[in-house]
């Protein structure tokens, strides 16, 4: 349980489920959550790198305070976006927003 | 700048070329709704320009050497071209002819003119041509001269589609302004070989090198000849020599100025302005000889068919200008320039004299302005009689001193055939004058059916004056200046000739001796010049006989030898067909021929490939917009991808 290689495991395997949630959930909320997934995949990435390998201690966790910032930030601005959308188009499914189609 | 104040003489050069600018401008920007402020300024203008041009003349007619201002102009690599003014006797004399006559011609045309809706604009007109023919006479180098020689072309065009409502006076502008530029291409190819191959364009260069043989004789021929066209194009010489007549559908005055005395001389002007180093090509000379010989015979034959009183006088015109350029070519520099001063003084005098008459009776027909009585303007008949006895050349009047000398110099060349071909032209133009002048003078069947030899009574005459008021004297004042002109400038011949051959330009002169291969006419008294004396005045005698035969006397038929001979005068009439066949030509070589091709060339191989590419931008735009599904998630998977690909890449 102590060594590097665990925490890279389980911090691709987050990723890789929030990428799959990314790209296949049709639901706009479902999307966001899937993103901040990914985050905290390289959020444990960060802390496990910090720990393991880093000479000064505390560089991993304060970047990992940003990104914490920067998810709450984008949660703000992606809920915004879906709540216009909502109003547009009465659905938070995107399948519905297709205006752009070619 | 302070240097150009202190120097009177170039002042005046200054002065008198760029005031008739100065007013068109101010007339066409400020004053058009103002006629009568229009009409003085440009005649304003043109009386300095007037007063100015005689100051020079005297003060520089004694000058030795000619007086050359050059300013540098335009300056690319080695090539230098300057601009300014050359005043030697050639310019001069012509500078004050053509600022004379406009000045004549402004003052009559306030009355010919007046309360026309379009007053404005043709002084404004009238002001362009005295400026660009002016800055064209005192050009010292070939550039200059061709650039005002278009602008002159630019006012011609202006003036002969003056009323552009009406359809034939459009035509014939377009006609005047695409024919002169067909013989200004050759004009403009025969400057730029020369500027190749010799490398200065500058007139007194040019004259010094085709004198000292500096210029390799084939260049200068081809040059020449192709200079030649511009003169064909703007002198109406053969096969360019139909535009004239039509370009009578203008106000008459303009006739008179642009059309007869001074536009079309220009490209006489131009043939004796550089005309020693004609004289360096015996081959351009010939051709420019046969040239003129058949315009003067071709024109004048057209003369005899006619019954437009314009258009005698404009092909009378064609046939002196191919007068002239026969004595030029013949060696003669001063018989040509000569003859081409006394022409511009009785031409406009005749073109005026006609004015009066299309005025008062709203007719070009001279029969029926004979019918109507027109021998009753006494004034204008006297001063028309005497512009036709000096286009005949008979005695005391103008045109029979050059013609004289004309003929003479045609006598010099070891080729009898051109002296023949000068006694028939002059037969023939005599002819026409006064079949004209009877038509008017002993009208037939009309109104005024009775033909008595001396004309109407003074005072019958003098009751028409003052119907007419001050519009009439107007007009008839500039007539009667020119007629007194017409009867004096002969008398001036040997001061003239000293003026312009003596002292120091002899050298053109005896180049041309040498050139026509015998002594010159100036010398005279020799039994040769007493022939051709004798025979000039007997021809100009006998065609005024035959006219009277035929038109004059009281048991006239008024119907004249061509009618017994239709087809003849039909081929007169159309003018040898040259319209038919410039027509025919166009429709076959040029539309059907050269234009269909560059027509399919324009709409096949450059729209055809525009649209082409247009096309195939729009139909691949199409195609690849199918990739814009507007699903999110695909932009993403593809982005996801592709920085897959990327980390992929770095990983290798």
């Amino acid at each position: 349980m102590n060594s590097l290689g665990t925490y890279l495991v389980i911090a691709a395997a987050l990723f890789s489920l929030g990428l799959l949630g990314v790209l296949q959930r049709r639901n706009l909320i479902g999307m966001l959550i899937a993103v901040e997934l990914m985050l905290n995949g390289a959020n444990i990435n960060f802390m496990a790198f910090n720990r393991f390998l880093a000479p000064e201690p505390a560089v991993g966790q304060i970047i990992t305070l940003f990104v914490m910032g920067l998810a709450a930030a984008e949660a703000a601005i992606g809920l915004s976006i879906i709540l216009v959308l909502f109003r547009r188009v009465h659905s938070i499914n995107v399948e519905r927003a297709q205006q752009l189609k070619g | 700048m302070i240097a150009f104040f202190k120097d009177p003489v170039l002042l005046a050069a200054a002065l008198a070329t760029s005031l008739p600018f100065l007013s068109m401008a101010t007339i066409l920007i400020f004053t058009r709704h103002n006629q009568r402020l229009s009409a003085s300024i440009s005649i304003g203008a043109v009386t300095t320009s007037l007063l100015c041009a005689l100051y020079l003349l005297v003060t520089l007619h004694s000058a030795g050497a000619p007086v050359q201002y050059e300013f540098p102009w335009l300056l690319a690599d080695q090539l230098l071209i300057p601009f300014g003014y050359l005043l030697d006797p050639l310019s001069l004399l012509m500078l004050t002819i053509v600022a004379a006559v406009s000045f004549l011609v402004q003052v009559y045309s306030v009355g010919y003119m007046s309360g026309d809706p379009g007053y404005s604009r043709y002084y404004a007109f009238q002001s362009l041509f005295a400026w660009a023919m002016m800055s064209m006479v005192i050009s010292p180098s070939m550039i200059q001269l061709f650039i005002f020689w278009e602008l002159v072309g630019l006012a011609s065009y202006l003036l002969i589609g003056f009323y552009y409502e009406k359809w034939s006076a459009s035509q014939a502008g377009k006609k005047a302004f695409v024919m002169t530029r067909l013989g200004d291409i050759g004009f403009f190819l025969g400057l730029i070989i020369l500027l190749l191959g010799f490398g200065n364009l500058s007139i007194l260069k040019m004259n010094e090198a085709a004198q000292a043989h500096a210029i390799s004789p084939h260049l200068l021929t081809l040059s020449a000849l192709l200079i030649f066209g511009g003169v064909m194009g703007k002198s109406a010489q053969f096969p360019l020599l139909t535009w004239l007549p039509d370009a009578m559908e203008g106000p008459t005055p303009v006739s008179a100025l642009l059309h007869s005395a001074t536009m079309v001389a220009a490209g006489v002007y131009m043939f004796s302005r550089i005309f020693p180093f004609y004289s360096g090509s015996p081959e351009a000379m010939t051709m420019a000889l046969a040239i003129g010989t058949i315009t003067m015979l071709l024109s004048s034959t057209m003369a005899m068919a006619t019954y437009d009183l314009k258009q005698v006088w404009a092909y009378s015109t064609v046939s002196q200008l191919g007068f002239m350029v026969m004595a030029l070519a013949a060696g003669g520099y001063f018989a040509g320039v000569f003859h081409l001063t006394t022409h511009a003084g009785f031409k406009a005098l005749l073109f005026l004299c006609s004015g009066i008459f299309i005025h008062e009776y709203h007719t070009n027909d001279f029969r029926e302005i004979g019918r109507q009585g027109g021998r009753n303007l006494v004034i204008p008949m006297i001063c028309m009689t005497i512009g036709a006895l000096a286009l005949s050349g008979i005695f005391p009047f103008s045109g029979f001193f050059s013609k004289e000398a004309v003929l003479g110099v045609l006598a010099m060349q070891p080729n009898r055939i051109w002296l023949l071909a000068g006694l028939l032209g002059a037969l023939m133009t005599a002819y026409y004058s006064f079949r004209l002048i009877f038509f008017m003078l002993f009208p037939k069947g009309g109104i005024e059916a009775h033909g008595g030899r001396n004309g109407a009574s003074p005072g019958h005459g003098g009751h028409e004056e003052e119907h007419h008021g001050a519009i009439f004297w107007c007009m008839a004042v500039p007539v009667m200046i020119l007629a007194a002109i017409t009867v004096v400038l002969g008398f001036s011949q040997s001061p003239l000739e000293h003026f312009l051959v003596g002292k120091a330009a002899t050298g053109a002169h005896t180049l041309a001796v040498e050139g026509g291969g015998s002594h010159a006419a100036t010398e005279g008294h020799s039994p040769v010049h007493y022939m051709v004396l004798i025979s000039a005045v007997s021809m100009a005698v006998g065609g005024i006989a035959w006219a009277w035969l035929e038109f004059g006397r009281k048991k006239a038929t008024q119907e004249g030898f061509l009618r017994w001979l239709p087809k003849i005068e039909q081929l007169f009439a159309r003018r040898w067909y040259l319209d038919d066949f410039l027509r025919k030509f166009l429709d076959t070589a040029i539309y059907s021929g050269v234009t269909s091709l560059f027509t399919r060339n324009d709409r096949r191989i450059i729209d055809g490939g525009i649209d082409g590419i247009c096309q195939f931008t729009v139909a691949s735009g199409r195609l690849f917009s199918f990739l814009q599904s507007g699903m999110l998630q695909y932009n993403l998977l593809v982005m996801i991808g592709a920085v897959a690909l990327v980390v992929l890449y770095f990983l290798m």
